[in-house]
């Protein structure tokens, strides 16, 4: 089921890059059009959760509102058209809220047929710009359709979606992420059309965005390329670090619509943005019990206890020790010392001669004692064995030394003869 | 001079790291013989249980019949192959026999020596009383059962010299567990009375055992005393109390203040907490409610300041106390996406029992939250280094691949499923019948039903052929559309299979019955691929199992016979319909009487038929 939502999206999607990347708004925006309503049902709650927020907000600075509007005719009249599709947009959502179906605003592409028909020049500009808005929902609705209750933090709203966008801007390719964030403009005006004044929450919902647009650039200037600690740091600038990018047109864009007008308010956005520019939670404050460099009384260690040992065999127990291949199964043999080991080196098998000097197998003469004669042709014999015991490299040293002894024994026993013979 | 030092395993391991799993081999246990390569997942439990238990075995016999085991053929000797001392070699009293018996973990032999060497008036060092005290707590005062005892041992034992209390051991193994308690009085703490000045070790030895064996707040009350006695306690000991706490009070808050308090008197009495202190605290915030959900970050963030590096079971722990099972999420979609960017691409070596637990936990949250990005990741974790390892036994691989699998089957499209399909199934991993009819969804929600007979082969030889509702199923999906000849061939073929499978029963397993809807289905797979004769055959069984057929088969036969004009056929039809009194019999007359050509003879046949059936209305 989910799939298959998921693949109708896709093919939405593809569909409206390819508007996108064309840009013949007259012609495939009615082929796109026709499918939005198709998308609209699961993202229902995002715009009107939004707008709940910064309803609340433009209660506080209605005051200025009306200066605002004063300001831009032209924008206003502008973004009206957009804000019209979108108040739609959220008219259908409402209706579809309660059936959770695609089948549901089938009549919404005649609709927006006609009002199309009657725009041209900017409008159909516009109108495609507003029409973004649906691939911004699409996009949207990839996650919350898996995970539901994404929806129920609101304030995230517009940051989640460019989230979403951003990652699968990537997947899809460079070519289409300066069209992707017109889309984003557009998604903040259909949030915004929620509300009687639309503007004002319009204009505070791309503040808020720029903001967010302008943060990983700060934090490019202070980690370098260290993309993994924005990751650490912020989840997220973190996750928009392929959005950098395509930040800079969003921008560009953006002003063709909306000239001027986002700078305003900053007071009110900023504590928004604090709010929303939430770190990864790993990187949280500590409870400051313990001080890190602490010296640990040292204890009396008696070597691992009974408790140690279970723990250990508790953990062998739990995991799998199972053997994979052949060279495992012998890696395990080796570790019980039912199988000899692997050479590593070329001193393997040599444990018992491992502490033995190497003069102690070279150096053989100290062992011809007095028990030899100092010259002679037994010296001479006996030279000759050590020089051979010397580089023998089959024997330990203490068979060195039984060897030399059974010589010696040897002449020992033969004593009359060699005296007999005057060696 | 540099010299690399390398483990003695490094050639072995270096020569490991190249074999990659074949995912057309079974497991290696099995590879020996090919012909116990487990076909099911009951095969596979049997097949893996036996070669341990036949290990078990031999290690009982060499155990209990030592002397038959001493020629030492090896050489150099392997101290592993040769039967272990199980009785007690020195006899005499003394310390030595007692650290002997510790040693050989004989709880009540060691009790016993100990009581006779305090009776003789001979000191027993602290070291070994503390370790006397170690066993005791550790085994809450009863002897082991003995490992690899062979679970017929009570036949067995009775002509055998061997100690009775093992046989006592074995038969309550099983509720050892759950029954075993901390008795008052027991041998530890009479033996920790009769200590002079015990020290950390003792306390410990008691405080563990205490906690092991669910006497929390004796626990807490045994490390009152020790403070008393102006004394510190080490890691363990906190980390003990620590898994108790959240058992002696009641609400979240206190429960948590509980645990802020031991890790601040931790850091009073300079005690440096480890790993597994992390992981006790976080454990025991999972029962902490919401004071959890705002406490584990913090305490992971204090432990990191430590440089104590959490491991997965802290993982584990973490996304338990932001994710319970069953409970809605209330928006942490992300903490699992941040465990994962934490652990991504990093080893992780087992350190904690719990450890095994994080790859079933990340995969369970996966599938509640349908979100495969992060269930790439997780099986992504499972082939970095040895992290496979941690995956744990049989049991838990198997939930984590159903886990997975399922997942898969909801989210991916069914090239990709059947890709790792071909992948798991069958090398490391059995699907059960559900999990199998979540793959059929899938087949069925990409339209490759032309799949199904692979599928069913599959289905066989994983032994779910006698599942009567997957069969059901298969039918219902192969027998709902009409499919290309080619593949209406092969599910005709496929069809007639299972019928045999209804025919025969495997091998004295449960027998299927045919319902109506299973074999009308059968009927129409076997049409639609025109197979009248094997379908005629089908419609015969409706009568033999007491089924009665729907008025839309017959018609749909009865339009198939049509192209082939087969009268008689179309009569005998029509008399099977009149025979079970369906409503519908005397359209069936009246389309033969319109579409055949028919003798006198067969028309009076039918009109005496259309009477007859117009009169049992």
């Amino acid at each position: 089921m989910y799939r298959r939502l998921l693949i109708n999206i896709y093919q939405v999607r593809n569909g409206l890059i390819h508007t996108q990347n064309t840009r013949l708004p007259s012609t495939k925006c009615k082929e796109r059009e026709s499918f939005a309503p198709v998308i609209w049902a699961p993202c229902t709650a995002r715009p009107l959760g939004t707008s709940s927020i910064s309803f609340s907000e433009n209660k506080e600075s209605s005051t200025s509102l009306s200066e605002d509007k004063e300001k831009r005719p032209e924008e206003n009249e502008a973004k009206e058209e957009v804000n019209a599709d979108g108040q739609k947009s959220t008219e259908i959502s409402n209706a579809t809220l309660t059936s959770q179906l695609e089948t549901e605003p089938v009549d919404k592409p005649e609709d927006s047929k006609q009002v199309e028909k009657t725009k041209s020049g900017k409008e159909s500009l516009l109108e495609l710009l507003g029409a973004m808005k649906v691939e911004v929902t699409t996009v949207r609705k990839i996650r919350p359709s898996k995970t539901p209750r994404m929806s129920e933090r609101p304030d995230q709203e517009p940051m989640e979606s460019t989230h979403s966008m951003f990652q699968h801007a990537t997947a899809e390719g460079s070519q289409q992420q300066g069209t992707l964030n017109p889309a984003l403009v557009a998604a903040v005006s259909a949030a915004a059309s929620t509300l009687p004044n639309r503007h004002q929450a319009e204009s505070e919902l791309l503040k808020q965005l720029r903001k967010h647009e302008a943060v990983p650039d700060t934090q490019r200037r202070a980690d370098g390329q260290n993309i993994g600690h924005i990751i650490a740091d912020m989840k997220v600038g973190g996750r928009k670090t392929n959005g950098r990018s395509s930040a800079r047109p969003t921008s560009q864009i953006r002003f063709d619509d909306d000239g001027k007008g986002y700078t305003q308010d900053r007071g009110i956005t900023g504590e928004l943005d604090a709010v929303r520019r939430r770190k990864s939670p790993f990187t949280s404050k500590r409870l400051n019990i313990f001080t890190a460099g602490m010296e640990q009384d040292t204890l009396s260690v008696l070597g691992p206890t009974l408790w140690d040992i279970d723990l250990a065999n508790q953990i062998v127990q739990a995991t799998n020790q199972a053997p994979r291949n052949g060279f495992e199964e012998m890696i395990q043999w080796t570790k019980e010392g039912k199988l000899w080991q692997y050479p590593i080196n070329n001193e393997a098998g040599l444990e018992e001669e491992a502490s033995v000097p190497f003069h102690e197998h070279v150096f053989l003469e100290k062992h011809l004692d007095e028990s030899f004669p100092r010259q002679g042709p037994v010296r001479h014999f006996m030279e000759l064995v050590i020089t051979g015991l010397a580089k023998n490299h089959h024997l330990t040293v203490q068979q060195k030394k039984e060897h030399i002894d059974w010589f010696r024994d040897y002449f020992r026993q033969k004593d009359d003869v060699l005296k007999e013979a005057e060696a | 001079m540099f010299t690399v030092i390398r483990s003695k395993e490094a050639v072995l391991q270096a020569l490991a790291s190249t074999v990659n799993r074949d995912p057309t081999a079974s497991d290696y246990r099995f590879q020996d013989d090919p012909y116990l390569t487990p076909k099911t997942s009951s095969e596979f439990k049997l097949f893996s249980l036996s070669q341990e238990s036949g290990r078990n075995a031999a290690k009982y016999f060499i155990s209990t019949y030592p002397k038959y085991f001493q020629k030492d053929y090896a050489q150099p000797h392997i101290p592993c192959l040769m039967p272990e001392t199980l009785e007690a070699q020195i006899e005499e009293v003394s310390e030595a026999a007692l650290i002997e018996r510790i040693q050989m973990r004989k709880v009540k032999a060691a009790v016993d020596l100990y009581d006779q060497l305090q009776q003789a008036g001979t000191p027993v060092s602290l070291d070994v009383t503390n370790q006397l005290l170690d066993l005791i707590c550790f085994y809450g005062d009863c002897d082991p059962a003995q490992e690899n005892v062979p679970e017929q041992r009570n036949e067995e034992t009775e002509d055998v010299q061997d100690e009775p209390q093992t046989k006592k051991g074995r038969a309550s193994k099983a509720s050892d567990k759950l029954k075993a308690a901390w008795k008052e009085n027991n041998n530890a703490e009479r033996i920790f009375a009769l200590l002079s000045e015990p020290n950390t070790h003792s306390y410990s030895a008691l405080i563990r055992g205490m906690v092991k064996y669910g006497a929390y707040s004796k626990a807490f009350s045994t490390y009152t005393d020790l403070l008393n006695n102006q004394l510190k306690a080490d890691v363990s000991t906190f980390n003990a109390l620590i898994t108790a706490a959240p058992e002696v009070k009641e609400k979240y808050n206190e429960k948590w203040e509980l645990i802020v308090d031991l890790l601040k008197q931790m850091a009073e009495q300079k005690v440096k907490p480890n790993l597994l202190t992390l992981n006790a605290v976080l454990k025991a915030l999972r029962r902490c409610g919401t004071v959890g959900k705002s406490q584990a970050f913090p305490v992971i963030s204090e432990m990191r300041a430590l440089s104590i590096d959490p491991s997965l079971a802290s993982y584990n722990h973490l996304l338990s106390i932001f994710y319970k099972p069953g409970a809605p999420f209330q928006g942490q979609t992300d903490i699992l996406q941040e465990v994962m960017n934490e652990v991504s691409g990093k080893s992780f070596t087992p350190q904690d029992p719990d450890d095994a637990q994080f790859f079933i936990t990340a995969v369970r949250i996966c599938l509640d939250t349908k979100d495969i990005e992060q269930a790439y990741r997780v099986h992504e974790l499972l082939g970095v280094g040895e992290n496979w390892r941690l995956l744990g036994n049989d049991f838990q691989q198997n939930i984590y691949h159903a886990r997975f699998f399922s997942l898969l089957c909801m989210m991916e499209n069914i090239d990709v499923v059947l890709k790792w399909y071909r992948d798991l199934v069958p090398s490391v991993y059995y699907p059960s019948s559900n999990v199998m009819r979540d793959l059929l969804q899938a087949l069925d929600t990409d339209n490759r039903l032309d799949l199904i007979p692979q599928i069913w082969k599959d289905l066989k030889q994983l032994g779910h052929g006698n599942r009567q509702t997957l069969v059901e199923e298969l039918l219902t999906l192969m027998a709902r559309e009409k499919q290309n000849q080619e593949v209406q061939e092969t599910f005709a073929e496929c069809a007639l299979d299972i019928k045999k499978m209804y025919d025969t029963g495997d091998r004295g397993k449960v027998m299927m019955s045919w319902t109506a809807g299973s074999l009308s289905d059968l009927v129409s797979v076997l049409l639609a691929a025109q197979r009248r004769q094997d379908a005629w055959e089908i419609l015969k069984l409706f009568k033999t199992h007491n089924r009665v057929p729907s008025e839309e088969l017959l018609d749909k036969f009865l339009t198939c016979i049509k192209e082939s004009g087969d009268v008689n056929q179309a009569l005998e039809l029509v008399q099977i319909s009149a025979g079970f009194c369906l409503p519908g019999t005397p359209k069936l007359i009246q389309r033969v009487q319109q579409e055949f050509l028919l003798s006198e003879q067969q028309k009076s046949m039918l009109s005496d038929l259309e009477i007859q059936t117009f009169n049992s209305d």
